[in-house]
């Protein structure tokens, strides 16, 4: 009996050494960008998204767990993959998008610094500058693994939107009819959010994040199983949590017509909750959330792109050897930040079409994950299975007619 | 300036001027330290099918031209050689190769290819972004020259991946790198190359190279190298830093290795892991020579002659009377210069007992002192005044910059 209950034990620290990747990626979902294009979602469609949401959380699960799976077998990070065996030309092709998606996502976090902030009436030409040198400094001088853990706990306030979510005493009932009934507007502002819906939670840089974590942390196959429950839950647990979100800005905001221009209008949503904190709390949870997203992309770029291209990496090196390294992350802190200072450019707007830009490259990148996932030469007897291709392709097919159809309508000015 | 980039997928003609297919690999034999000579180029002919034609047919190899001296109908071709060869493209274009010369790891970018000893040759690596450029066509972009072209000596570089790394075609010069250095190449390479570049090493190599690790990596590697492996490589460590690798490791691991260890060496380590990681007990090392007092030099040579082979250094010999009471030390200059039947008593520094080290003690403080009285080593005393260790200068400056 004893003997067993020490082998229980052993089990569920083996648990806690590989749990991780999956819900920091998950968690990471839900930054700025994510808590906007929700918030939109439900403000200004209501309920309508949600089926959307539920194939999403599916795609989610079965793409994260490709990067997993690469990142076992392979022991290399995407970039590096992706060179190995597609050569440079296209190496820089899918560099390229995942710097234009990564850039975009970034100008969303430092949108996020501005737009909580401005609900105290703190001007972004204060804010931003301070939270770009911030990155700049922590990463650095100072730790980035204390700080990473710092703005992921912050970052758990999400959960005030599930409770939220249940104090407004929504109609679950008309909620899990909408998660089960496609309906689609064919106008350019519907399928805007729908792409950034699935732009802000299926990222490039999500599978990126993912596989390089699984190599960094040393997964063998033995902690195959572990870890695909872990990316499995993470996916449930990000969409639970985007899930609530939408159906309380729909029976809030939705409900009486408000739609959201600026940070102060999503946080309306926390009222229920919060009453007269709700500003204060959402303001918050969107810095956080920012924050964190904030420090892990730069790096997180830089990381993939040296990588792939053989160039020197990490914060121990000097600057002469890391020259590459140290610019990438700059390019990324520096540029995102100008984009955000520019005169007259909405905050809201910008973290929107982030999410869009994600949506629309993160095509590409999977392209490039299924050629890897199904090559019997570098995944052996761990090539996909059909189901999980036939949910990928779906998914891929599903953003390029989405972002067709975007195109068409644009021109056809149904707005 | 002939790179391989540039005749890839280029046309094959024979000697009657007729094509017969394009270049789509050229193959090699690998061994260390030579500059390998092309011995087969791997073609596509019509249909797609693929064969590959010796070197020896080949009349001119150019950017221009690939060109062969005999009819098609003339050509041996071979299906598939049946010894072990490298594809060039296949295995080395775009891969991580050890720079040794470097010591890092770098992606080929392009190879240049020339005459060595009159045959055509792989001569050396190009890792420079101008190489990059090349390859995407855009070599033009570089019209003024700007560029620099950085090539690795092909003889100096060794590839890590397709079991290219093996105890056999290791480069010597690899592994005459300083431990530091292959440490470096280690944590840069994946955990499955870093841990079959450790196992090519001999286990002494290999051990000062654990223990110049950073400890994430550490701790990784040895979980997957698997306890005999790692018990091997661990056994020749010294004592401090297997204690301090135990500390990272999970109880079960860390019990598992223990079992592993000789006995002498045990007991040093389990009395090292009582102690908290950043104090002087949990610092210092438990490798040191110890004298008596009434010890005359010659004595005292002898004895540093029999346990040098186990020491990683060795500045001072520690006199400690009967009981193991911490006396002085004897620098090994004052043994030089000293007479033959000197004893140790008469050739002792006497320095203030605030110059010695309690185990207790925080890295601030051991810096203080060390710094105070100018000491490379430092005696470290239990609560009863009986010398337990040393704390070395170098175990102080990894503390202060664990990252270098």
């Amino acid at each position: 009996m004893r003997e067993r209950f020490k082998k229980i034990w052993i089990k569920i620290a083996f648990i806690f050494a590989v749990v991780g990747p999956g819900i920091i990626a998950a968690n990471a979902d839900n930054d700025a960008g994510g808590i906007t294009t929700y918030s939109i979602a439900g403000a200004h469609f209501g309920t309508k998204m949600l089926w959307i949401l539920l194939l999403i959380t599916v795609s989610l699960a079965v793409t994260q767990e490709m990067g997993v799976r690469i990142g076992i077998v392979t022991r290399q990070g995407l970039g590096g993959v992706i060179r190995e065996h597609f050569g440079v030309r296209w190496t820089a092709f899918a560099m390229l998008a995942m710097l234009v998606a990564n850039i975009g996502t970034v100008t969303a976090e430092f949108a996020g610094v501005a737009a909580s902030f401005s609900i105290f009436d703190i001007s972004k030409y204060i804010t931003v500058p301070l939270a770009a040198l911030a990155v700049w400094f922590i990463l650095y001088k100072g730790s980035f693994k204390t700080t990473q853990k710092i703005f992921l706990v912050f970052s758990a306030f999400y959960i005030v939107y599930i409770i939220n979510g249940f104090i407004i005493r929504p109609d679950f009932g008309e909620a899990a009819v909408s998660l089960f009934t496609p309906t689609i507007e064919w106008t350019a502002p519907f399928l805007l959010t729908a792409i950034a819906l699935i732009g802000t939670t299926i990222t490039p840089w999500g599978q990126f994040f993912i596989q390089s974590y699984v190599v960094d942390k040393g997964l063998g196959i033995k902690h195959y199983k572990v870890e695909k429950a872990e990316v499995f839950f993470g996916a449930f647990l990000t969409d639970i949590v985007s899930f609530f979100i939408i159906i309380s800005t729909a029976a809030t905001l939705y409900k009486h017509g408000i739609r959201i221009t600026d940070a102060r209008d999503a946080a309306i949503a926390l009222k229920p909750l919060a009453g007269q904190f709700a500003q204060l709390l959402f303001a918050f949870g969107l810095f956080s959330a920012s924050m964190l997203g904030a420090f892990i992309l730069p790096t997180a770029t830089s990381y993939a792109i040296c990588e792939a291209f053989g160039w020197e990496s990490g914060f121990n090196t000097t600057w002469k050897t890391g020259k590459v390294f140290y610019s990438i992350i700059l390019l990324t802190i520096v540029v995102p930040a100008a984009i955000v200072l520019l005169p007259n450019v909405n905050m809201i707007k910008i973290m929107i079409l982030s999410q869009d830009v994600n949506g629309m490259l993160l095509p590409f990148i999977l392209i490039f994950v299924m050629k890897i996932i199904n090559n019997k030469e570098i995944m052996g007897e761990h090539v996909n299975k059909p189901i999980g291709n036939i949910i990928s392709w779906l998914t891929i097919i599903g953003i390029l007619a989405a972002t067709v159809a975007l195109l068409v309508t644009s021109f056809l000015g149904y707005n | 300036m002939l790179y391989l980039s540039q005749i890839l997928d280029s046309k094959i003609s024979d000697s009657s001027d007729k094509a017969i297919g394009r270049l789509r690999d050229i193959l090699i034999k690998s061994k260390a330290g030579i500059y390998s000579s092309l011995d087969f180029l791997l073609v596509e002919g019509k249909k797609g099918k693929e064969f590959c034609i010796p070197f020896e047919y080949v009349a001119n190899l150019s950017k221009d031209e690939i060109s062969l001296k005999n009819t098609f109908a003339n050509v041996k071709t071979v299906i598939e050689p049946k010894e072990n060869y490298i594809k060039l493209k296949r295995d080395v274009l775009d891969q991580q190769i050890v720079d040794v010369g470097g010591a890092r790891v770098v992606r080929v970018n392009d190879l240049k290819i020339g005459l060595f000893e009159n045959k055509m040759s792989v001569l050396g690596i190009d890792v420079s972004f101008k190489g990059l450029l090349r390859r995407v066509g855009l070599a033009w972009v570089d019209f003024f020259d700007a560029l620099a072209i950085h090539l690795i000596d092909w003889r100096k570089a060794q590839p890590v991946k397709r079991g290219a790394l093996k105890l056999d075609t290791i480069s010597q010069d690899l592994t005459r790198l300083h431990p530091a250095d292959l440490a470096n190449i280690v944590e840069d390479l994946s955990l499955r190359q870093g841990s079959k570049l450790m196992s090519s090493l001999d286990e002494d190599t290999a051990a000062q190279v654990v223990e110049e690790m950073d400890p994430e990596v550490k701790k990784m590697l040895v979980n997957h190298l698997g306890t005999e492996k790692a018990s091997k490589i661990i056994d020749r460590m010294s004592a401090d830093e297997i204690a301090d690798l135990l500390q990272i490791l999970s109880k079960e691991e860390a019990k598992d290795l223990l079992s592993y260890l000789q006995n002498g060496k045990l007991k040093k380590v389990q009395k090292l892991i009582k102690y908290g990681k950043d104090t002087a007990g949990g610092i210092m090392t438990a490798d040191f020579v110890t004298g008596q007092p009434d010890w005359t030099v010659k004595h005292a040579t002898m004895e540093i002659k029999k346990a040098s082979p186990a020491m990683r250094s060795m500045l001072y010999i520690y006199i400690t009377d009967k009981e193991g009471f911490f006396k002085g030390s004897v620098s090994l200059r004052r043994l030089l210069t000293a007479g033959k039947d000197q004893t140790m008593m008469d050739m002792i520094k006497r320095l203030p007992s605030s110059s010695t080290l309690r185990t207790g003690q925080k890295i601030k403080e051991i810096v203080s002192v060390m710094t105070k009285y100018n000491l490379y080593t430092a005696a470290v005393l239990d609560d009863n005044k009986k010398l337990v260790g040393m704390v070395t200068i170098d175990d102080v400056m990894r503390q202060v910059f664990p990252k270098a």
